[in-house]
């Protein structure tokens, strides 16, 4: 078991990939926003992949472990301590029953920081997944995020956590994010609702130059930019809708760019699946870890283009990357 | 007389009323008391309460009503001499 003592701004169990294959039924994926530091922590203390663990946003979460397991926080720095001694990112760490994990708030770039447990938070899985989708209120925790109070049950280990404990993360493969007020180079790919049909070339050479303001009502379930007065490609959205935005109702991409009249909103992990408005970019899903690290009301976004191949090629790259044999013994 | 900060463990956007046509949580000059509400961070479309942990004289806000502020940033100078 682990005990919630304090469950900080908004901490979730999360697994990854979450909850695919439901888009049809109306039901996001979930999991971490960060997916690339969550993988690494699980990595770290020699969980497989799709182990739940936690995602921490903004810090706060103080929780106290009741077994013997190997942890690892990778992320944002939160000055996280364990029994009050600094606990270092990206690397493994052997905790007993008593111990006890702290975090503070930010101290730093970044947004959210994730603790993987070997043998994982052990909840009932929800339509195929531990992640929490907030918006249903399903999976993870009572569908919510953590409390004080909270119990977590976790599962046994598959590794002796005293072997797991003691590995780190290369610094090569630690991502720097970029700080507050900086921008961030985000791949997508062009459409499927683009120029020319929907937007004109100018729409999408200012898109993919603009440094995009991340506004601060943006969370787990859309991101929103700036507004910007599109010149549009066409009068109205005809059988769809009054506005050049508008189109007939149609499944959105996960990680899509969501044009709603004048505002872009890119759908994140816990977004809407379908509507009527257009996307003009998807993220590549190689990129969508980037998101998870930004800060709402600060960071900027440009968007790089990237062809499909390339985005495929992105995604293998990283899942080449987020794997044990890139990581060394400290 | 000793002074403190109060700060923001949260980024996001200060404000000072708990909504646009209430009056202010707290007035420069007001006295306060530990765990008096002097502000709300709005981020993630969520509201977080920004609470006073001494009591004493609200001297002065060091950010301005609807202003980004980053974590750990101070808002507000709270004097012990009320």
């Amino acid at each position: 078991m682990l005990e919630v003592r304090n469950g900080g701004f908004e901490t979730t169990v999360q697994d990854y990939p979450g909850r695919i294959g439901m888009l049809s039924l109306g039901f996001a994926p979930a999991g971490p926003m960060d997916d690339y530091a969550f993988r690494f922590a699980n990595v770290l203390v020699g969980n497989p992949p799709g182990t739940a663990g936690l995602e921490i946003t903004a810090g706060g979460l103080v929780i106290a472990f009741e077994d013997e397991r190997a942890i690892a926080v990778c992320g944002a720095d939160m000055g996280a301590r364990l029994n009050g001694q600094p606990l270092e990112l990206w690397r493994s760490y052997l905790v007993r029953a008593g111990d006890i994990l702290e975090f503070d708030y930010l101290q730093g770039p970044g947004f959210r920081t994730y603790l993987a447990v070997s043998g994982g938070i052990d909840v009932p899985p929800v339509l195929g997944s531990r992640a929490t989708y907030l918006p249903g209120a399903i999976g993870g925790f009572e569908g919510r995020k953590l409390q004080a109070g909270d119990r977590l049950p976790l599962g046994e280990p598959l590794t002796d956590p005293a072997q797991a404990a003691g590995r780190r993360v290369p610094a090569s493969l630690i991502p720097s994010y970029p700080g507050y007020n900086e921008v961030w180079e985000v791949e997508a790919t062009r459409g499927p609702q683009a120029d020319p049909d929907y937007m004109t070339a100018e729409d999408m050479a200012f898109f993919f130059s603009h440094h995009w303001k991340l506004d601060a009502a943006s969370n787990r379930t859309g991101y929103r930019l700036d507004i910007h007065k599109w010149q549009w490609a066409r009068e109205s959205g005809g059988a769809g809708g009054g506005h050049p935005s508008n189109i007939l109702d149609n499944g959105y991409p996960v990680g899509a760019v969501n044009v709603c009249g004048d505002q872009p909103i890119i759908l994140c992990i816990d977004g809407p699946t379908l509507g009527g408005f257009i996307c003009n970019a998807v993220v590549a899903k190689a990129a969508m870890w980037k998101l998870g690290q930004m800060v709402p009301g600060w960071s900027y976004i440009r968007f790089k283009e990237v062809t499909l191949e390339e985005a495929i090629t992105l995604l293998k790259q990283q899942d080449e990357t987020i794997h044990e044999s890139n990581l060394e013994r400290s | 007389m000793a002074e403190y900060t109060i700060k923001s463990p949260l980024p996001g956007i200060f404000y000072r009323r708990p909504s646009p046509d209430a009056a202010p949580f707290v007035q420069e000059g007001d006295t306060i008391t530990p765990g008096t509400v002097i502000g709300l961070v709005g981020v993630m479309k969520t509201f977080h309460q920004i609470t006073a942990d001494v009591g004493g004289k609200l001297v002065r806000f060091l950010v301005e009503n609807e202003e980004a502020i980053r974590p750990g940033q101070p808002v507000a100078v709270v004097s012990d001499e009320v």
